[in-house]
């Protein structure tokens, strides 16, 4: 019934879409100021249906409606109800729907704040874009083609041929499948609302410089469309440092960065849209560029068409750790993608000629073509991580079957754009506020160079640089954050309000910084031992069990139980066991860490996680995850997980174990059973049994509390019992007794138990004709070893400078959106 | 305008041609065991043979196991380090490394596990009700 609503208003709102886009044309092709209101009713009546269907999804989640395929497959009854809700958009279908909701909300800032003549082009362009988003999810069958997946479709048409569906077709499933572990975080609960809310303000600028294209108006439409463009910018920032931030804190992808295909799809349109910025700012100050800010206006909004195409159609499914699953959606994105750049691009290519170009060329001293080679150069960096990004689609025309791009492709090329871009900012800031020659330019930039230079040498020294390239970049780095903090104590006493780009450009500088210090210089925690195999390793003195050299470095360690290890020759490490836990995930381990620095600082204790994924887990098969920890400091963080431990491996056994019986291929195994063992011991002697040993130091007395009345002899044995392989000892007193009932005599011995190796020791009989005694022990294994973990940890300095560069980042564009809007609001009273 | 204008030409097409030639050379192509011989970086795709002896040594840290391309050569594959969770759902594996005599030295793996959006069989361990 809710679904049958839901799917009934998703409809509508793709028919509403549909005939808003039509209204809205039309009136912008006939100025009809009457129609226009009418598509501002479509858009509302769009909109609200929208939300009634998203409202519709929510609740089959919230209620447990298994007969649908996205609630069985993205939910389970055990979800916590923020998870709950959030599941909303974790799969493909709702995340659509998330998109349109939030471009929804953006189109009522439209109607309310733009003025005619964009109002009616622009929310054309909206509902145009809506109508195609609103397609992936309608769901309709026309016979001949499917048009999108509706979120709404049961089991039974997801997988009509199922045997299950064909023996019964009403079967509902009592539990779903449940939400991937690593989405259950609070990050999955606020990254995908910022980043549509991004995507969807970048439409603005794409249809403002659509309007300024249809309606012949190319100067005007920079005033509104800046601020939208600026806001665009910071929700995409946002969403990509929180990505960042929750790749590193919570997964163990091992940094903040990897260039996935689908970072990148974040990253290009923001890198465009800061291109288009630039592009914008000197239209706006000096009446230029106005074809460099439509173009860019244009092309990022077609690179966030493009990367959903990406990550969305399967092109990249074998790339990407995180793209989404195939819905068929090809064609109806390919369409999307190629309907707008073709639209956008030919647009402006058949007005081309019309459009405004200065009458002289800028001067290369000039703010505007400073601010314009920054819009070049972030174009630029955009290109090629586009390049990179297609590798499935462009690698096709070298190689068959092509891989992605090494690694080493991004940064090859990001390194030197990014330091011109350093040079450049500082060049372009000066100007920005000042004219200036290159004698006057010299003369203001003294003071800069100077602490540049005594920043550069001494993080080379203190760093221990040693690559010239990477000083290079240092240099330009440091020169960023000093050339553009000194415009910005300038500009704080002229006028602080207008310190937004600069504020921006020092946290690139910053940022820069922050990159070169925690990727490449990253160490690995070893112990001594593992440096030292490392080294045979590097000379080739290392080989494996059938004789085969061992070529590759082992950043790993293995600690056991309360046996301290020296890492780095920097901290004295201890493993101090783990605690299992059920909250909030059954069966996940705490392992703790005491981390003891040897030049006397403060310990501190690190507390890695592993647990079993709950949806790829099943009874007789555990997947294990890891949780790292990170400690977090000004000048370096850690960073460390645990990547095997006895724990893990003995339930891993012990599955093995389970399924080798179920499958009849071993007979039931009884050894476990009879593991008593007796052991006759004299005194000062000591006996093995297995990997324990057993002294018997002495005598002692017992004392008449712990006694049963009528005791005849009552005596202890110190034992010291001690697990052979690591040293580890325990020394226990068990108690030996006779005492009468009666007539009749009776032993007393009770069991002394050892918890951390499953242990219990009896002092069961005294052999006074041999001079020793009888222990009989519980529970000795003889396969028994002690706790220990395997360690990967690393060491990354200046994270906290990355974090910082980004701050200063989002700080510029939020004061520059303020300023902005401020003004607009001002023009328009 | 004239010299300007080939000027940039110029600089477009010189910077392009250089980035599609470094692109060009740092993707490969997914090869089987017997071309990655002599390679440097070979990305290989192939399934696990388990036929043979598996397991992380705890010795060498290292974790070894047997590999089937897709054209069926078997080759002992060695990983620095502990064995992938989801190493036996992998219904395909990528190794990227190096081979050398005759056994390859994998620096990256990647699985590729049953999705379970597809994969109706999921079903069955739940718990069926009827309707």
């Amino acid at each position: 019934m809710i679904a049958t609503l839901g799917n009934l208003f998703l409809s509508g709102a793709f028919v509403a879409s549909l005939a808003a886009m039509i209204a809205y044309a039309l009136s912008s092709a006939k100025d009809n100021w009457k129609l226009e209101k009418i598509s501002n009713w479509l858009w509302l009546t769009k909109g609200l249906l929208l939300t009634a269907s998203s409202g519709a999804l929510i609740w089959l989640i919230m209620t447990h409606q298994f007969q649908y395929y996205y609630v069985w497959n993205y939910t389970s009854l055990d979800l916590e109800t923020r998870y709950l809700f959030s599941a909303f958009y974790g799969g493909q279908e709702g995340s659509f729907m998330l998109w349109i909701f939030c471009s929804f909300i953006v189109g009522l800032g439209l109607i309310r704040w733009t003025r005619d003549p964009y109002k009616a082009p622009v929310m054309f362009v909206m509902s145009l874009t809506q109508f195609f988003l609103l397609s992936m999810v309608v769901g309709w069958d026309l016979n001949v083609t499917q048009i999108g997946a509706s979120p709404f479709r049961t089991i039974a048409d997801e997988m009509p041929n199922a045997p299950f569906i064909l023996a019964n077709p009403g079967f509902v499933p009592a539990d779903g499948t449940g939400l991937n572990d690593l989405l259950k975080s609070p990050w999955m609960m606020i990254h995908p609302p910022i980043i549509f809310v991004g995507f969807a303000m970048m439409t603005v600028p794409f249809a403002f410089a659509i309007a300024s294209l249809w309606t012949k108006r190319y100067n005007e439409w920079i005033r509104p469309a800046l601020p939208w463009t600026l806001s665009a910018n910071l929700s995409l920032l946002t969403a990509i440092f929180l990505g960042g931030y929750w790749a590193y804190e919570t997964l163990s992808f091992g940094g903040y960065w990897a260039w996935d295909p689908v970072e990148n799809a974040s990253l290009v349109p923001w890198l465009l849209g800061t291109a288009g910025i630039h592009a914008m700012i000197i239209q706006r100050k000096s009446r230029r560029a106005h074809k460099a800010a439509l173009f860019f206006a244009i092309l990022s909004y077609c690179a966030i068409i493009y990367q959903t195409f990406l990550t969305r159609s399967g092109v990249l499914a074998d790339q990407s750790v995180h793209s989404f699953v195939d819905l068929g959606l090809y064609g109806q994105l390919l369409t999307f993608i190629l309907v707008m750049t073709i639209m956008g691009v030919g647009f402006y290519l058949y007005r081309y000629k019309e459009l405004p170009s200065p009458e002289k060329e800028s001067d290369f001293l000039s703010k505007e073509f400073m601010t314009f080679t920054g819009a070049i150069l972030l174009f630029i960096l955009g290109f090629v991580i586009i390049i990179g990004t297609s590798s499935p689609i462009i690698g096709r025309f070298f190689v068959d079957n092509p891989t992605p791009p090494d690694i080493q492709f991004y940064n090859v090329w990001s390194m030197p754009i990014a330091m011109v871009m350093a040079i450049a900012t500082v060049i372009g800031q000066y100007l920005f506020w000042q004219k200036h020659t290159w004698e006057s330019l010299a003369g203001v930039l003294v003071w800069p160079l100077l602490f540049t230079s005594v920043a550069s040498v001494l993080s080379i020294i203190l760093g221990d640089v040693t690559n010239l390239y990477y000083m290079v970049y240092i240099f330009t780095a440091w020169f960023a954050v000093f050339g553009n903090g000194t415009v910005l104590l300038h500009l704080i006493r002229k006028n602080p309000k207008l310190v937004g780009g600069t504020v921006t450009h020092i946290g690139f500088g910053a940022l820069l910084l922050g990159i070169i210090a925690s990727s490449v210089y990253t160490v690995p925690l070893l112990d001594q031992e593992m440096e030292r195999y490392n080294q045979r390793i590097m000379a080739g003195d290392v080989f494996d069990d059938e004789g085969f050299p061992v070529t590759q470095r082992v950043d790993m360690f293995q600690l056991e139980l309360n046996r301290p290890k020296l890492i780095n020759n920097r901290y004295m490490v201890t493993y101090e066991g783990y605690e299992l836990s059920d909250s909030p995930r059954p069966g996940q381990q705490y392992y703790v860490l005491r981390f003891v620095p040897i030049d006397g600082s403060q310990t501190f204790y690190m507390r890695p996680v592993v647990y079993p994924m709950l949806t790829s887990s099943t009874p007789d098969n555990i997947e294990w995850s890891v949780d790292p920890h990170v400690r977090t400091g000004w000048t370096s963080d850690i960073y460390l997980y645990v990547a095997g431990s006895r724990y893990v491996e003995r339930r891993n056994n012990e599955l093995e174990r389970s399924r080798e019986r179920s499958a009849g291929m071993g007979d039931s195994d009884p050894s476990e059973e009879d593991d008593i063992r007796k052991i006759e011991i004299k005194q000062g002697e000591t006996i093995a049994a297995g990997p324990f040993s057993f002294t018997f130091i002495d005598f002692r007395p017992a004392g008449e509390e712990a006694v049963p009345e009528n005791t005849q002899i009552g005596i202890r044995s110190l034992i010291r019992v001690e697990h052979t392989p690591s040293g580890s000892a325990y020394e226990i007193e068990p108690l030996f007794a006779v005492y009468t009932e009666g007539d009749r005599s009776f032993i007393y011995s009770p069991p002394l138990d050892i918890d951390a190796w499953e242990m219990s020791v009896l002092f069961t009989s005294i052999h006074p004709e041999s001079d020793s005694i009888e222990l009989t022990v519980f529970g000795l294994d003889e396969d028994f070893e002690e706790d220990w973990i395997l360690v990967v940890a690393e060491k990354k300095p200046f994270v906290s400078v990355v974090w910082l560069g980004t701050f200063l980042l989002m700080t510029g564009f939020s004061i520059s959106i303020i300023r902005h809007w401020r003004r607009e609001k001002k023009m328009k009273e | 305008m004239k010299p300007k204008l080939i000027f940039g030409i110029i600089a477009i097409v010189g910077f392009t041609s250089l980035l599609m030639y470094n692109f060009g050379n740092s993707i490969s192509t997914y090869v089987n065991f017997e071309e990655a011989d002599g390679r440097q970086i070979s990305h290989v795709i192939g399934t696990w043979d388990n036929t043979q002896a598996h397991g992380f040594s705890r010795e060498t840290l290292q974790f070894t196991f047997h590999m089937k391309d897709q054209d069926g050569n078997v080759r002992r594959v060695v990983y620095p380090r502990p064995k992938p969770n989801n190493f036996e759902q992998a219904t395909q594996l990528v190794v990227v490394g190096e081979m050398r005599n005759n056994v390859f030295h994998a620096n990256e793996m990647l699985m590729k596990c049953p999705s379970k959006y597809n994969d109706p069989s999921q079903l069955e361990f739940v718990n069926a009700e009827e309707s």
